[in-house]
């Protein structure tokens, strides 16, 4: 296999994976960053609407207690205080160095920077720049950045397949290049894993095509340690209908209003107070109980009604509108047929304030981090995240490595899981079972029995039907000619990444004997007294679940 | 269910028709899926966000430049939907330009 040298890799270039980059990239040290998309506009940062933070423009009242007390509240017992402390005492530095990187905040009719209030923060501290796209645009800082770093080298349409260690150190990749399938073993002294979420392991998700969970696999088989990976945000007011929208996300679903089949609104049973105005985990769970109960839509949705407040709509929310209004939706005159999307998951690879994970020289940032939103993250701090734990495992990788002698070129690297999979893609012209089919039957079944409502039966059915898709993956069929780009392989990349974080989703959702935050099991709907966090690992080739009380 | 004779440009200077069901709404994006998932698994294509801001599904769309998933699949002025990769830039495999 060929080999590429670097220092460090970063695996992802989402505002995560391109702020680790650029941090890192003050040290001197050689960055490989890689995606298996397009660098820089293949994550979920792109659609990222606002961030959240503290500065020049924060409400009189506002403070880092405030703040942290708002993301604990919010994390039901299981935000990470650790975490928290440091993204409230970050984020004001972080942006203003992506101000004076260029980032430029949008402001309002008084030209004063413009912030928006959003439900859980009990004050207004999302702010916004072009416009509402808030995550391109600090991707763009971000790129621009990195271009101007002659010690920053970007790779793109490259698919990781396995980290690879020696000396019980992560200290390295074998990745594919998409572009002919070639695979290439990466060695280096820290890898920076910024792979994003798993909106695909669902039928309707808000989340771009890359979101295949491949962080949290790639990490476990690592051997580092992942927490409460059963807490995933489901974006309660998203588009069902029409199907080429399926999965956008209503962001003004605050000032809408929301009906059962019956005509009923129905949030004055679950949230008489606060109605549709409550938390993204308060109002999916009634949404998904209204469904479950018979009471939704044809499609198995709710009603979203945004007439009363339109002009609020086309002015704050203007490319939504545009969007749905394109495609022959006018919420104007229609109502739509909405209900929970899988947005973000809140569980992830265990990290310390630096973002180091359990397993030495792997370091992991942004959503593929666990611990910091516990239970439900508030809105706009997904950004937040990114930027914050993105700079300190930059920083702090770099510092570590910088003492570190020559890159291992003479150890032998531990590669495992790699071999089998170039084997089998080889060999798949004689297989029977497309992966595309598989990836479908995954996000099918998570869909089904691991949803916003989940049951212990569901959860030990969903199981076995993982390890049915795990046994048709080992006879997979890839029609395509290796030896140019092929969606098939990707799938099939991306299905094996699935099917290993869907066992550890349903393993931490099994675990967990209670509902707490997005986890709601009906037959354990009560909050137990203790916050007990999730831990998965893979020990011995198995996956073992424990519970801890603190992380 | 109407159906929508699609003609893609692909690597290696070779154009391949496809006949697809055509659902009212259908986004080129969806039209695509529908080749790869159902004709042919070899089809290269590329796309991320499906709400038009990554932009990494761009192609030519009966000619002119344009998003997938931002455009409604409809026939060109011959009753067919013509695909191609941009043509700036080098060719990676079918619709997929190097970024």
């Amino acid at each position: 296999m060929d080999e590429v040298k670097t220092d460090m890799l970063v695996i992802g270039s989402g505002a995560a994976g391109l702020a680790a980059s650029v941090y890192a990239a003050e040290s001197n040290q050689q960055i490989l960053v890689i995606d298996k998309g397009a660098i820089g506009r293949s994550g979920s940062t792109v659609g990222a609407i606002q961030i959240a933070s503290l500065g020049s423009w924060s409400h009189p009242e506002d403070s880092l207690e405030a703040y942290r007390e708002d993301i604990s509240d919010s994390g039901r017992g299981l935000s990470s205080p650790v975490l928290t402390d440091i993204l409230v005492q970050d984020i004001s530095d972080r942006i203003e160095d992506l101000l004076q990187w260029g980032l430029k905040l949008d402001k309002n009719v008084h030209n004063d920077i413009l912030v928006a209030a959003t439900s859980g923060h009990t004050l207004p501290r999302s702010i916004s720049s072009k416009k509402g796209k808030t995550g391109l645009a600090i991707l763009q800082v971000l790129t621009k950045k990195a271009r101007k770093r002659n010690n920053i080298q970007r790779w793109s349409d490259v698919i990781t397949l396995e980290l690879v260690k020696a000396n019980e150190r992560v200290a390295g990749a074998v990745v594919l290049d998409l572009k002919k399938n070639k695979p290439y073993l990466i060695r280096c002294k820290a890898v920076i894993l910024a792979t994003g979420g798993i909106g695909q392991l669902y039928p309707i998700t808000s989340n771009p095509a890359q979101s295949t969970g491949d962080g949290f696999a790639l990490s476990l088989a690592a051997g580092a340690s992942l927490v409460d990976m059963e807490q995933i945000q489901f974006y309660p007011v998203s588009l069902i209908n029409p199907p080429s929208l399926s999965g956008l996300c209503l962001s003004f679903y605050h000032s809408a209003k929301l009906y059962n089949r019956n005509g009923e609104r129905f949030m004055k049973k679950y949230e008489p107070e606060t109605m549709e105005n409550t938390t993204r985990d308060k109002l999916a769970i009634a949404i998904a109980s209204e469904v479950e109960g018979g009471l939704g839509t044809p499609n198995g949705g709710v009603w979203v009604d945004a007439a009363e407040n339109i002009e609020e709509v086309k002015r704050q929310f203007h490319h939504e509108y545009q969007l749905c209004l394109d495609r022959g939706l006018d919420f104007e005159r229609h109502q739509a047929e909405a209900g929970p999307a899988a947005h973000f998951i809140m569980g992830g690879v265990l990290i310390d304030r630096n973002a180091a994970s359990t397993m030495p020289g792997l370091y992991v940032v942004g959503e593929s981090a666990g611990g910091l939103h516990g239970g439900n993250r508030l809105g706009n701090n997904a950004l937040s995240e990114c930027v914050v734990f993105g700079a300190r495992a930059g920083m702090s990788a770099a510092r570590e490595i910088t003492q570190m002698s020559s890159i291992t070129a003479d150890v032998p690297l531990q590669t495992n899981k790699a071999d089998k999979l170039i084997a089998v893609i080889s060999n798949s012209g004689q297989g029977s079972e497309r992966s595309y089919t598989c990836k479908k039957a995954v996000s099918e079944l998570m869909g089904k029995y691991v949803g916003v409502v989940r049951s212990t039966e569901g959860l030990l059915q969903a199981k076995k039907e993982l390890y049915a898709i795990e046994e048709k993956l080992a006879h997979v069929k890839i029609m395509s000619s290796p030896n140019f780009y092929s969606k098939e392989i990707v799938d099939y990349v991306e299905a094996l990444h699935m099917v290993t974080t869907a066992h550890a989703v349903v393993e931490a959702a099994l675990t967990r004997k209670e509902s707490r935050g997005a986890h709601y099991n009906k037959d354990f709907p009560a909050q137990l007294t203790e916050a007990e966090h999730t831990i998965v690992k893979i020990e011995n080739g198995k996956m073992t679940v424990q519970e801890e009380g603190e992380i | 269910m109407n159906q929508l004779v699609v003609k893609i440009d692909r690597s290696e200077m070779r154009t391949d028709q496809f006949e697809i069901d055509l659902r009212s709404g259908m986004t080129v994006l969806e039209a695509v899926d529908a080749i790869y998932f159902y004709h042919d698994p070899s089809l290269a294509y590329r796309y991320s966000c499906r709400t038009g801001l990554c932009t990494t599904c761009m192609m030519l769309i009966n000619g002119k430049p344009g998003l997938s998933c931002m455009t409604i699949a409809e026939p060109g002025e011959d009753g067919i939907l013509h695909l191609a990769p941009l043509p700036r830039g080098k060719n990676i495999k079918d619709l997929i330009q190097e970024v």
